[in-house]
């Protein structure tokens, strides 16, 4: 299984990656990008099983990459969840209209994304 | 003795002129320098003049030599009171340029904390800028931040590893030295090592426990830097917010360029300032420069 991690800030790049590693997962069962544009690449290049995105991110942020992602390629039905500071309703309702698959606001605790992560996995 | 203009002129083409003051030399010594030298020339009068420049250098010098410089240095020191008060006179140059702007600082101190006069416009007075270095700066703290959280994670993990080595090796002692004590009770070694080693599995696991402990607070330490990225974020609001009002004032104050700068007035009446002459100061000064 493959991950595809999105987050302009290399901390939470580092504090999700950690999660993930926590899950069982190694260092090589993910990758690292800090844009829509160098996230879209990555994709575009290999295949992936899950994509974790924040929202507000330079050059393309999140909801343009998922609107990406959704409107073809190799990952149209690819699992996405949005991990951003977004909390308001209207963007959670955006995110969703989109085709994110779920939706976590920072700060999260490892527990939450464990829980999110394991829903997406199982379907 | 004064110079005349040709001598003047000789010596500043590098030839020394006889004091004698021959006429005939001089237009020799004119005709000389007017001449261009081949490269022949050059190169003979630098073969000429190398020898006795190497000779110059090559000749030893004897310690009788040393002995004459030394005191010419020594003649030397009469001047010292004169250089002495040289650099007493730029020390206390040096130190009122120096009081100058202390007294310069602290007045321009005094009016910014007034607020009299603004901050000057250098990068580390611009709120964008310098927000935008924390933001940067901080992210960067950040990351050493977690290399080192990662770096203890990573180490706990190795130690526990290999604590499990000691846990099989002390599994397999406490095994052997229950089965020798059983076997032969009346050895009091075999049941003090049995005894031994099982309190050090006991240690082993106290250790485990407490690294767990504080994996867990390292895994917390980790969750709470995610405040980084969100205090981050706040930042960029704020500068988003000063860009925005920026574009706003400047698009408000600005004009379309047709206009004129105008002269404008300093002292107006009605101004609050001692400068602005009253009617009857205004006379009583066109009444005194008039006697003049």
């Amino acid at each position: 299984m493959k991950i595809l991690i999105v987050d302009d800030s290399s901390t939470m790049r580092r504090i999700i990656g950690n999660v993930v590693m926590q899950l069982g997962f190694s260092k090589n069962d993910f990758d690292e990008a800090e844009d829509g544009i160098k996230a879209w690449k990555l994709l575009e290049e290999g295949r992936y099983d899950l994509v974790l995105t924040d929202w507000n991110m330079p050059n393309m942020n999140g909801l343009e990459l998922v609107q990406k992602i959704r409107g073809g390629g190799n990952h149209t039905k690819t699992p996405i969840i949005m991990i951003t500071t977004e909390g308001g309703k209207a963007e959670v309702v955006t995110a969703l209209k989109a085709g994110v698959n779920n939706y976590i606001v920072k700060p999260f605790s490892a527990e939450v994304l464990k829980e999110k992560l394991d829903g997406v996995m199982k379907k | 003795m004064s110079m005349s203009q040709e001598e003047i002129e000789a010596l500043m083409n590098g030839i020394d002129l006889d004091d004698s003051g021959d006429k005939e030399s001089d237009e020799l010594v004119e005709e000389k320098s007017s001449q261009t030298l081949s490269t022949d020339e050059i190169e003979s009068l630098i073969n000429e003049a190398s020898p006795n420049v190497d000779d110059d250098l090559s000749s030893e010098v004897s310690n009788d030599d040393i002995e004459a410089l030394l005191a010419t240095i020594e003649g030397v020191k009469g001047d010292e009171s004169l250089s002495q008060n040289n650099i007493e006179s730029k020390a206390v140059a040096s130190s009122s340029d120096a009081e100058i702007e202390k007294v310069a600082s602290d007045w321009a101190s005094k009016k910014l904390e007034e607020g009299v006069i603004p901050y000057p416009v250098t990068n580390d007075h611009k709120p964008i800028n310098q927000l935008s270095e924390v933001a940067h700066d901080s992210e960067e703290k950040a990351t050493r931040i977690f290399d080192v959280l990662s770096f203890i994670l990573d180490e706990n993990n190795y130690i526990q590893q290999e604590s499990k080595k000691l846990d099989e090796f002390l599994n397999k002692q406490v095994a052997l030295m229950e089965a020798l004590s059983s076997k032969f009770p009346n050895i009091d070694v075999f049941r003090s090592n049995h005894q031994a080693a099982l309190e050090l599995k006991g240690n082993i696991g106290l250790i485990n426990s407490k690294i767990d402990a504080e994996n867990m607070q390292l895994f917390e330490a980790m969750e709470l830097m995610q405040f980084h990225d969100i205090n981050r974020q706040k930042i960029e609001r704020v500068m988003a917010v000063i860009r925005k009002l920026s574009r706003y004032l400047n698009n408000l104050f600005e004009d379309d360029g047709s206009h004129k700068e105008v002269a404008v007035a300093k002292h107006i009446h009605g101004d609050v300032n001692n400068d602005v002459v009253g009617g009857d100061d205004l006379e009583a000064l066109i009444a005194e420069f008039n006697k003049g």
